[in-house]
């Protein structure tokens, strides 16, 4: 008996606790991250912390929000989305976060869809672009995203792709995971909202090291345009291949190239175009230049390069911006008094102008940065430059 | 036709990386008994340490005969440590749960060490691709194919002809009878372990500049390396390289007259049929362990 009773104790007094959070419902200066800081992937977990750890320096220099200094807390879940959900309820429960940062991987972020709206915490996607992580179905929604959303990033691409090609034969290549699969309907639903259809689509794993079979296919629909939707190794494979057979489409990609492909790719690289919500290759207009410094100065960055991911830590300062300016519209450290206020916040930022950041009687516009402020860069010996920057801007 | 040529170029490159890991595993197998099941980790190291070299600033082949002699010495310990203690006898299989262990280790340590990017390894070979009847290849391609046969040439000369090559054969039939006619078994094991990672390593290198260097890149090319080696029959040195091969071409076939998707499921299911006809791989030979 003593044994059985002494689980329910404990039970007991969990849920205790678990009920005074929420009835106190005052919550700590801190912003917590789950994210990728080891494994392949570390480098999303890095360009997260440096966008949103410089904005909150900037924010404390000026006295926090509502006199009191922001934090960033941040754990790792390397990709695996148990460990997502662990860390959403230890950010909430534990850390009692005013809100929860996105982090890289899109299958992280819809293992993150329930606890997050369970609990009742704000949540800010900062890189994770799949579309059913905002659009999630439930009310109300505490999923928020200051990033791109694979539905737009499709309709993005389509809209380049049709640009460019001459024959109008639009072929498409993605990645056999969650965020290749998901982008399919989406990539079919922009092409035929424009009254078109693929002539190919191709798909390849993690780590193939030859895709020609994929490239011969797809040289054979006649395609002289062809999206891409995977991650820099393997799209290194895909132009490997296509140099192989002698075949030269215009490549347009999901930013999954914006890492180190022209460091993996070298000359094949050059006139790649990749979507991305910021560069800080090239030249840079003041504001960008003053924050690169801080984030040079901070983390030994040696040139914006070794910036991986830079959209991500674009993201990541604008989204610490919106949820300041939202804190203090509440008035309070109060989850639901700052998802309310979200829908209010108006900010020029770094990515995009938000007027407002969201918008409460639209589920599509929990997402902030709309696609007319995507840009569409190109790799140039080595740089993935914005597109008006390199010489393949002539052939838009 | 052009197509065709196209898929046995890519085939036979990426049939020899699979028949690079597979003679590693042979080489091992045929002394030991044992082998390193995170052979392709061997591969990994090859490659990544090569890389870190040039970031040190070392000349290219500074950096590769450094990373290669680390490779051995990484070979060497493994079987020191991680082999030898769980092999006894022939059919403790301890070893196969702690090889596995050292090469999640070791991928854990070198993405830590070398981030989680994928890197190229300059090289000549994959600068220009050359154009044979239509059909493009790199240089660097095709000796990989190359590499992996004089290395099976080179192997098997050595097990016939040098003392130390019939002591390793010597102590693969009977290690206990080995031991009786005065032949140091444990170093027998020893160098075995210490030849598979040299090669490993320097087979690292040169799939490099074609795979890129990453911390996973083993374990792809490990896992289908092994299946390799079984299909070929893991005694036969020849065997292993053919099967390697016929694979790499094989998968080819599928992924450009069937489907990309279908290939990992006609490849392991031609394993297993493989297997159910020749029980010991195509061209191995029976073992009989005697009890």
């Amino acid at each position: 008996m003593q044994r059985l009773t002494c689980p329910l104790y404990l039970a007991a007094i969990v849920a205790v606790g678990l009920a005074s959070t929420s009835a106190f419902a005052q919550q700590e200066p801190c912003i917590g991250n789950s994210g990728p800081l080891t494994g392949p992937a570390a480098f999303g977990g890095a360009a997260v912390k440096y966008g949103a750890e410089i904005a909150i320096d900037e924010i404390n220099a000026k006295g926090g929000v509502l006199g009191k200094k922001l934090r960033f807390v941040q754990y790792d879940d390397a990709g695996a989305p148990p460990r997502g959900v662990d860390n959403t309820r230890r950010i909430a429960l534990a850390d009692k976060c005013i809100a929860i940062f996105g982090g890289y991987h899109s299958t992280v972020g819809l293992a993150q869809v329930d606890p997050v709206n369970e609990i009742g915490i704000p949540y800010i996607g900062t890189i994770a672009a799949n579309t059913k992580i905002i659009e999630n179905g439930k009310s109300p929604n505490y999923m928020f995203r200051v990033s791109a959303k694979d539905k737009w990033v499709a309709q993005f691409l389509v809209e380049q792709a049709i640009k460019s090609s001459k024959n109008g034969k639009i072929a498409f290549i993605y990645e056999n995971t969650g965020w290749g699969n998901g982008a399919i309907p989406d990539i079919k639903a922009a092409m035929q909202a424009k009254g078109k259809e693929l002539v190919a689509t191709e798909t390849f794993n993690w780590n193939d090291q030859d895709m020609s079979a994929q490239a011969i296919r797809i040289k054979d629909a006649g395609a002289d345009t062809l999206l891409i939707w995977g991650l820099d190794r393997e799209g290194n494979q895909i132009l490997r291949s296509l140099d192989k057979i002698g075949y030269k489409p215009t490549k347009i990609a999901a930013w999954g190239l914006a890492g180190n492909l022209g460091e993996l790719a070298g000359p094949l690289a050059n006139g790649v175009r990749v979507m991305q919500t910021f560069s800080w290759m090239g030249e840079m207009d003041g504001k960008t230049k003053a924050l690169w410094d801080k984030i040079q100065k901070k983390y030994g960055l040696k040139d914006p390069s070794d910036l991986k991911m830079g959209s991500g830590t674009a993201n990541a300062y604008d989204a610490v911006y919106i949820l300041a300016k939202a804190i203090e519209k509440a008035g309070a450290y109060d989850w639901k008094k700052v998802r309310e206020a979200l829908y209010t916040v108006e900010h020029d930022g770094l990515v995009a102008k938000y007027s407002p950041a969201f918008d409460k009687s639209n589920p599509e516009r929990q997402d902030a940065i709309l696609p007319q402020f995507y840009k569409l860069t190109a790799w140039h010996d080595g740089k993935l430059l914005p597109l008006a920057q390199t010489p393949y801007a002539v052939s838009q | 036709m052009q197509a065709a040529l196209q898929y046995i170029f890519s085939g036979l490159a990426m049939g020899g990386i699979y028949a690079l890991v597979a003679l590693g595993f042979h080489i091992m197998w045929s002394s030991a008994k044992a082998v390193n099941f995170a052979h392709g980790d061997t591969l990994m190291l090859g490659a990544v340490l090569t890389i870190m070299g040039i970031d040190a600033g070392l000349p290219l082949p500074v950096a590769a005969a450094g990373s290669i002699a680390a490779s051995c010495i990484f070979g060497v310990l493994l079987e020191r440590f991680a082999v030898r203690p769980f092999a006894k006898s022939a059919t403790s299989i301890g070893w196969m749960l702690t090889t596995i262990a050292v090469g999640i280790m070791l991928e854990a340590l070198v993405t830590m060490e070398f981030g989680g990017f994928s890197r190229p390894l300059p090289s000549p070979g994959v600068s220009q691709a050359i154009f044979i009847f239509g059909a493009g290849v790199y240089p660097q391609e095709l000796l990989i194919p190359v590499f992996a046969i004089a290395v099976m040439l080179g192997f098997g000369w050595m097990q016939r002809r040098t003392l130390i090559g019939r002591a390793m054969q010597a102590v693969a039939f009977d290690r206990n009878a080995a031991a009786l006619m005065g032949i140091n078994v444990n170093f027998v094991f020893a160098l075995s372990f210490a030849i598979a990672a040299t090669l490993g390593g320097a087979a690292g290198i040169l799939i490099a500049p074609v795979t890129q260097a990453s911390s996973t890149m083993g374990l792809i090319i490990g896992l289908k390396g092994f299946a390799v080696a079984i299909i070929g029959g893991i005694t036969s040195a020849p065997g292993v390289v053919i099967a390697g091969l016929a694979f790499g071409v094989i998968e080819k076939f599928v992924e450009g007259y069937i489907s990309t998707a279908a290939r990992e499921i006609i490849g392991f299911s031609l394993t297993i049929l493989v297997l159910l006809i020749f029980p010991q791989g195509l061209f191995g030979k029976r073992e009989v362990f005697k009890v």
